[in-house]
């Protein structure tokens, strides 16, 4: 079936903490995004949060197969344990469509740049040169640098990660967070906090050690940077350090739906196909 | 020629000389001087394959804690966790495989340090179990290039090693027969790297993952008229799917080189990841390095101390950058895949930017962490997103 033959293509980015979806219609515009918690069994949950918000009809029958017109695409890491959808592809190819269809004619035409996708369980790091010359790097398999680094530590901390940027704004020093284990930094936090130190001065040391995590992977030599993800959408005084990091002369940039980008990367790949 | 029956057999014989004193046994290193051994009548057992065969069945889950609760650290060789945790455990995949009870109890271990340290640790392990000598070969270490002085040095040493094991063996040395031997283990090793070749043939007959199976037999049995008669059989078959035309996979869209390891546990999984993705890993470091052309019959232990000493393992990092950089381009491969085993530096090229090198001369490259043996440094979501993604990109 061409695409021409689609009404609706789905994009459903199965993350590790959350299920975001977006739909793309035929005429290409983004008409509806809504997000779940990730629960299990994956397939119902993720069926069952497809629902198209009353903005788009429920691509599945009563009796559970897909009505035509409807086209699924999966991304994330649980995008191979679905078995309603038409075809799969990574987060690394899902986030670049999606921050490319987000920002057609804000990116450099004849200039490379990066994408930074903070994500629940891994960062990425994509270098887009061209549309066939795209290169990444994908954090070791330890939570450094990724949300769950930051979810455990504000866990320890005890603060809602929604205050978390306002507290930080009240840091008034510089710590250095040194260790690459989550569970060793949530030690060194303790041992930091137990010497009297201000939670503020804490977030603040936190979002650098996520920062230099990040730079870590691959040096940075695009001029525009692209953020991705909903770590960095919500983390604000995260932004603001990378950005700091960057310095003078580049460009940073937060995609509009930064949370989305990989399903809506995943409904545009539906729509290309 | 069955490999199945091959391996059969070649562990019933070591099993029955073990068992019933009919052979002496040596335990030897990969890329240890097997054909000495086999020249003075050992029955030769190869921990490393042993240890590959833990990882393949995924024994290595259970056994690798048993060596870590003895002092030896998650962070060495898990070939060598696997393998003396198993021994401490009283486990094998011999027995469910050939109903073989253990392994055959060694009369003298040979080590070669040209792969690595960790080997000299792990047969002084089993020469302390066993009370038998180990006995080492130590080479000089990750050479640009291989030089006489390199080889007179390594020579002295097998001499050594041979006066050493003539007493244990119950026979004089006779350097006829080891040129006997070392013909027929030419012999295999040359018509192993024909298998491989027939790989640069589009589309290629077999992958990586079939060569990790095809392989045993150069591993454990060179040196024999077998491993002779299985790869002169094997490039018959392979010549012959070509004619065929049957590929390794349904659709050879991409071709892929391997470095490193392979990820025992995990073959079956990656095997179908990349077939699913349309690509076939055509060409590997890993069975690569156990193609010795410098082998020569006529002079016999020079020509082996030259082959062990140049395997890829021991050269410094401009030799492999060229060496990987000539078979990319022979098998006119798309991108490269560097395994970064955690528990095995020595065989992970990744660790000094070599994949970086190979870019900046247009080659892809990504690099997948994981191990050998131990799938506890092993994500299977985040491996598989890692490949998927570098093959979206080439």
């Amino acid at each position: 079936m061409n695409s021409e033959n689609y009404e609706y293509f789905w994009g459903v980015d199965c993350g590790s903490t959350e299920i975001k979806i977006a739909v793309i219609d035929s005429s290409g515009q983004v008409v509806h995004m809504e997000k779940r918690k990730t629960l299990f069994p994956l397939t119902e949950n993720v069926r069952a949060a497809l629902t198209g918000g009353g903005r788009v009809p429920v691509p599945f029958a009563n009796n559970g197969s897909k009505r035509p017109g409807h086209k699924i695409i999966a991304t994330g890491y649980g995008r191979a344990h679905l078995d309603f959808i038409d075809a799969k592809l990574t987060e690394i190819k899902a986030h670049g469509l999606g921050v490319g269809f987000q920002l057609e004619g804000q990116l450099p035409k004849d200039e490379p740049y990066t994408i930074v996708d903070i994500g629940g369980q891994d960062s990425k790091m994509i270098m887009v040169a061209g549309p066939n010359d795209v290169q990444f790097v994908i954090n070791r398999k330890c939570a450094a640098g990724t949300g769950a680094y930051i979810e455990e530590l504000a866990h320890r901390l005890q603060i809602p990660l929604a205050k978390m940027t306002e507290l930080e704004k009240k840091h008034d020093r510089d710590l250095t967070l040194n260790s690459y284990c989550t569970v060793f930094a949530s030690q060194e936090v303790i041992r930091i906090l137990m010497e009297g130190e201000k939670v503020e001065n804490l977030i603040h040391a936190l979002y650098q050690s996520v920062v230099k995590r990040i730079f870590e992977m691959a040096p940075i030599g695009s001029p525009t940077v692209v953020f991705s993800g909903g770590v960095l959408q919500y983390h604000e005084a995260l932004r603001a350090a990378f950005s700091r990091r960057l310095g003078e002369g580049k460009r940073a940039i937060l995609a509009p739906q930064a949370q989305f980008c990989g399903a809506i990367g995943a409904a545009v790949f539906g729509r290309n196909k | 020629m069955d490999i199945k029956q091959v391996m059969k057999d070649y562990f019933l014989g070591l099993d029955t000389a073990a068992r019933t004193g009919s052979r002496k046994v040596a335990w030897c290193t990969s890329v240890g001087p097997a054909e000495i051994l086999r020249a003075l009548d050992f029955e030769v057992f190869f921990p490393e394959n042993h240890g590959a065969m833990l990882g393949a069945t995924r024994m290595s889950t259970d056994t690798i804690p048993e060596a870590n609760a003895l002092g030896y650290s998650p962070d060495i060789c898990s070939y060598l966790t696997s393998d003396i945790g198993a021994y401490l455990k009283k486990m094998t995949p011999l027995t469910k495989a050939y109903g073989i009870k253990s392994v055959p109890r060694p009369d003298v271990l040979v080590y070669n340090t040209n792969q690595c340290k960790e080997v000299m640790h792990w047969f002084e392990f089993f020469a302390r179990e066993f009370k038998v000598p180990a006995i080492g070969i130590h080479s000089p270490r990750h050479l640009p290039e291989v030089e006489d002085c390199h080889v007179t040095d390594v020579v002295g040493q097998f001499r050594k090693l041979i006066a050493q094991l003539e007493p244990i063996a119950g026979r004089k040395f006779d350097s006829a027969r080891l040129s006997e031997v070392l013909l027929l283990s030419k012999q295999a090793t040359d018509l192993w790297e024909q298998v491989l070749a027939t790989a640069k043939h589009r589309p290629s007959p077999l992958s990586f993952f079939d060569g990790t199976i095809f392989m045993g037999p150069i591993v454990v049995l060179r040196g024999t008229t077998i491993a002779r008669d299985y790869y002169a059989s094997l490039l018959k078959d392979m010549n012959e799917r070509i004619r065929k035309g049957k590929a390794a996979v349904r659709v050879e869209a991409k071709r892929i080189y391997w470095d490193g390891m392979p990820v025992w546990g995990r073959l079956r999984a990656q095997s179908d990841l990349f077939a699913l993705n349309e690509a076939a890993v055509v060409a590997s470091t890993y069975c690569n390095s156990w193609v010795f052309s410098d082998f020569d019959p006529q002079n016999a232990l020079e020509s082996m101390a030259r082959a062990y000493l140049g395997i890829f393992i021991n050269r410094d990092d401009s030799y492999k950058l060229e060496y990987i950089d000539r078979l990319v381009r022979e098998f006119a491969v798309d991108g490269v895949v560097f395994h970064e085993a955690k528990t095995c530096p020595n065989n992970s090229n990744s660790q000094y930017d070599l994949p970086g090198r190979l870019r900046g001369r247009g080659i892809k490259t990504v690099i997948v962490n994981g191990d050998l043996c131990d799938l506890r440094c092993y994500g299977d979501e985040q491996a598989a997103t890692v490949i998927e993604a570098f093959l979206e990109t080439l």
